[in-house]
């Protein structure tokens, strides 16, 4: 498990898909998860940044667990996610900064994400209102934008919850760049594709 | 002029010849030194002579608020106290939450400096501005729950009390000031200076308002403080469901939990005496400070009520330090010690050391590790100074040395050491041996960097560098123990922010970097009068079990604390001379000049 966590953790700092102390990632394992410890650099993961806690219950662990344990449990509790990682990719959040929800224009992110919901909250770190409301989201969409904030992706590894990611930068990189060309954008894809 | 955060006004009380009167307090003073720490220093300093008997004439009582307490900051609602310890003779300062430092603030005054001796025992009381002393006959001998009820039984039940116990009363060198009830003032032996003041209590009750220069920007500053506050599971989570025992199964497994005095550093019935076992079978609600969100303080039911459960420190020192793991037994001994009026780190690490001495066959009485009742026995025996106990009133340090083993006692200065094995944390040792008050965690939190992560994950075996981040915690503790504000507020929200907080509250405006000057203005003080106490630098070291006996196995396994190279390089980086003298240079750059080593 710990070399999972350092492979995506390492990449998903290369690839500036979080800053130097940015972001986390959990799995769940039956009742406990395991998760990234606060304020732990991802690039650079060891063993003592890796934080077993319960899914339900605190323990002494919890002081020691990422600022947003809570709506990763929130996210498990609510979901059949089995792994979260929560990422402050560049492009998706100045994006959602903008708009209310991101549709890919590109057929790759058309066809992995479909649409991209950007959830506007007062308090974006560790908040109540995040863990009462990503989790419904999360049930229909693979991905999640909080706006301003970063994105919290969901899937069976941890691996998938990073190809989601990947992709929602990837995504963000087309629309900006479509955006600055300031062409006509000759989609082919049906309307109701669009909106669905 | 007028003052936002501060009321300008000194009380002060001379108990010798009964008269009390109020003194203006100098802008420039309250701008330096802020309040709380710094100002019961700076008052110290000036005021009581540094090679004076702690518990003579002579010395005096601070009590100090802060500009923050009563400013509707949330964990700021703090107050100190500080004087000469008669258990290290170092300059002290101790302070706690609660709501008397906040009635004190509202009575109107930053600084109560308490004088003299009384002919015979007094309490004091302070009601807006007005204040009497009492002929305290009926309540001298009572323990500090019945000094409570009886004084709120006389004077209203929204009064709030500071009060010395028996052990106090007995000038227990460690005895402790307590107030609203459960409150400690605990370290290094306040409460014995009261005592021999003959001043049983301090019953405070205010209604004035503390101004605020700029209320606008400090509630942007405290919503954006409680957004970190809310965010961090420290603050969030931990400390309200299980109080600072969050902390025993977590430094247990790092194996820098010590035990029997200080010859382990992990503990088999850890998990038996942990946090989780109080919220899970104990707990039955949770209280904190006056308008602090965190609320840490856990109610727990007991066959004597519901009482206000032990802190990690008690939990540890009154456990696996005296190498009991009965959770009952450690409840009981904290109620006792708190209901005595003793300081539950020295009495159970002065236990532990007697516990040690016996197991050498060099104490020929006295309880064994493991003895819960022995344990509760010797407790009574401390604040009554009965039988052994008047030995142990003394201190592990009088205690070990009066039986030339002088080594097994865990302290330094003479203050006893806290719950973390410095071998596995290395900054924390030489926090402890570079420690004004002596053995004590809060002077430097490096359990911070070198287990929590707070402000980030450091090597906690490593050596390099640690001077420098142990200089740094000393000097921002120093300021933030003069705002006064909350240690735990601390762990989750950033010096930045206190900085904020305190230019809106006074209107003095202060960066971050004002607070490290001050803090190390602070510092550097503390340090001249304990030269001047006579505590030079062969006192900046550890027990010798510490230094040259590694922890046998566990996490930390065959660790020893490497002392000498960290001690040097914070010499200088201090600006201090090799024998840990300021220097002229440093004296003046902090504008201390005018002090002499």
């Amino acid at each position: 498990m710990l070399k999972d966590f350092q492979t995506f953790g390492r990449d998903l700092f290369l690839a500036g898909l979080n800053s130097s102390h940015s972001g986390n990632l959990s799995v769940r394992c039956g009742d406990r998860i395991f998760i990234t410890r606060r304020g732990a650099m991802l690039g650079h993961l060891e063993e003592r940044d890796i934080i077993e806690t319960g899914l339900d219950k605190n323990d002494s662990n919890i002081i020691l667990a990422s600022t947003e344990i809570r709506v990763h449990r929130a996210i498990y509790k609510g979901t059949a996610a089995l792994a979260i990682v929560h990422a402050h990719p560049v492009h998706a959040t100045a994006l959602s900064l903008l708009d209310d929800e991101i549709i890919p224009l590109d057929s790759e992110g058309a066809y992995l994400l479909h649409k991209i919901p950007v959830l506007g909250v007062e308090y974006t770190i560790g908040s109540q209102e995040l863990e009462e409301k990503l989790p419904a989201l999360l049930k229909e969409y693979k991905i999640v934008m909080v706006r301003g904030h970063g994105s919290f992706a969901t899937g069976q590894l941890l691996e998938e919850a990073y190809q989601w990611t990947s992709s929602l930068e990837n995504i963000c990189r087309i629309i900006f760049i479509t955006r600055a060309l300031k062409g006509e954008l000759k989609d082919k894809r049906p309307a109701e594709y669009i909106e669905w | 002029m007028g003052f936002y955060g501060w009321f300008g006004k000194t009380l002060r009380v001379n108990l010798s010849t009964g008269v009390i009167s109020e003194e203006s307090i100098d802008p420039k003073v309250l701008a330096d030194w802020i309040g709380g720490r710094g100002l019961g220093a700076w008052t110290v300093a000036g005021e009581v002579p540094a090679g004076c008997d702690p518990l003579g004439e002579k010395n005096k009582l601070v009590f100090a608020t802060g500009p923050l307490t009563g400013a509707g900051v949330p964990g700021a609602g703090r107050f100190s106290a500080s004087g000469k310890s008669p258990l290290t003779g170092t300059i002290l300062d101790s302070n706690a939450g609660g709501r008397w430092g906040i009635r004190l603030k509202q009575s109107g005054y930053d600084l109560l400096v308490i004088e003299g001796v009384s002919a015979v025992p007094v309490y004091l009381t302070i009601a807006d501005g007005k204040a009497a002393l009492h002929e305290a006959g009926e309540i001298w001998g009572a323990d500090v729950r019945e000094t409570n009820d009886m004084l709120k039984d006389k004077l209203g039940k929204y009064i709030s009390i500071a009060c010395i116990g028996p052990a106090g009363e007995n000038l227990v060198k460690f005895a402790s000031v307590m107030n609203d009830g459960y409150r400690a003032l605990g370290r290094g032996g306040l409460g014995a200076v009261m005592g021999v003041k003959n001043l049983k209590a301090i019953a405070v009750q205010g209604s004035q308002k503390v101004e605020v220069a700029n209320a606008e920007k400090l509630n942007f500053m405290v919503y954006e403080a409680g957004k970190w506050l809310k965010a961090n599971p420290i603050t969030s989570q931990g400390l309200p469901e299980f109080g600072t025992p969050v902390l025993i199964n977590l430094f247990n497994e790092l194996g820098v939990l010590p035990t029997r005095n200080f010859q382990g550093s992990q503990f088999p019935d850890a998990t038996d005496i942990s946090g989780e076992a109080i919220a899970g079978t104990m707990t039955v609600g949770r209280k904190g400070c006056y308008g602090c969100p965190v609320q840490c303080t856990r109610l727990i039911k007991t066959k004597n009520g519901n009482i206000v459960g032990p802190e990690y420190e008690s939990i540890w020192a009154l456990g696996p330090e005296c190498g009991i793991g009965d959770l009952e037994t450690i409840v009981e001994a904290n109620r006792l010690c708190n209901r005595l009026g003793l300081d539950t780190v020295s009495t159970g690490v002065t236990i532990g050391c007697a516990m040690e001495l016996k197991e050498k066959d060099i104490l020929e009485t006295g309880p064994v590790f493991g003895d819960s009742a022995g344990l509760l026995l010797a407790i009574r025996q401390i604040a009554y100074r009965e039988g052994d106990g008047n030995l142990l009133a003394e201190g592990s340090r009088c205690l070990a040395e009066k039986c030339g083993a002088g080594q097994y006692a865990m302290q330094v200065k003479g203050l006893e050491l806290t719950a973390y094995d410095p071998r596995g944390l290395q900054g924390m040792g030489l926090g402890f041996a570079t420690s004004n008050r002596g053995g004590c965690h809060l002077r430097a939190y490096m359990a911070g960097p070198e287990a929590l992560g707070v402000p980030k994950m450091v090597d906690r075996f490593g050596t390099g560098g640690k001077a420098g981040l142990v200089i740094t915690q000393q000097n921002i503790s120093a300021a933030i123990d003069s705002l006064i504000a909350c240690r735990f507020v601390n762990l989750a929200v950033s010096e930045e922010y206190f900085a904020r907080i305190l230019s809106a509250v006074t209107g003095v405006e202060y960066q971050t970097q004002d607070l490290h000057r001050i803090g190390e203005r602070i510092w550097n003080l503390e340090r001249l009068y304990n030269l001047q106490a006579g505590l030079d630098c062969s006192f900046d070291t550890l027990p010798s079990r510490l230094l040259e006996e590694p922890v046998r196995n566990g996490p930390s396994g065959g660790r020893v604390v490497e002392l000498k190279p960290m001690l040097d390089e914070y010499y200088r980086f201090r600006g201090w001379n090799e024998s840990g003298v300021p220097t002229p240079g440093k004296l003046r750059e902090l504008g201390l000049e005018e002090l002499k080593c």
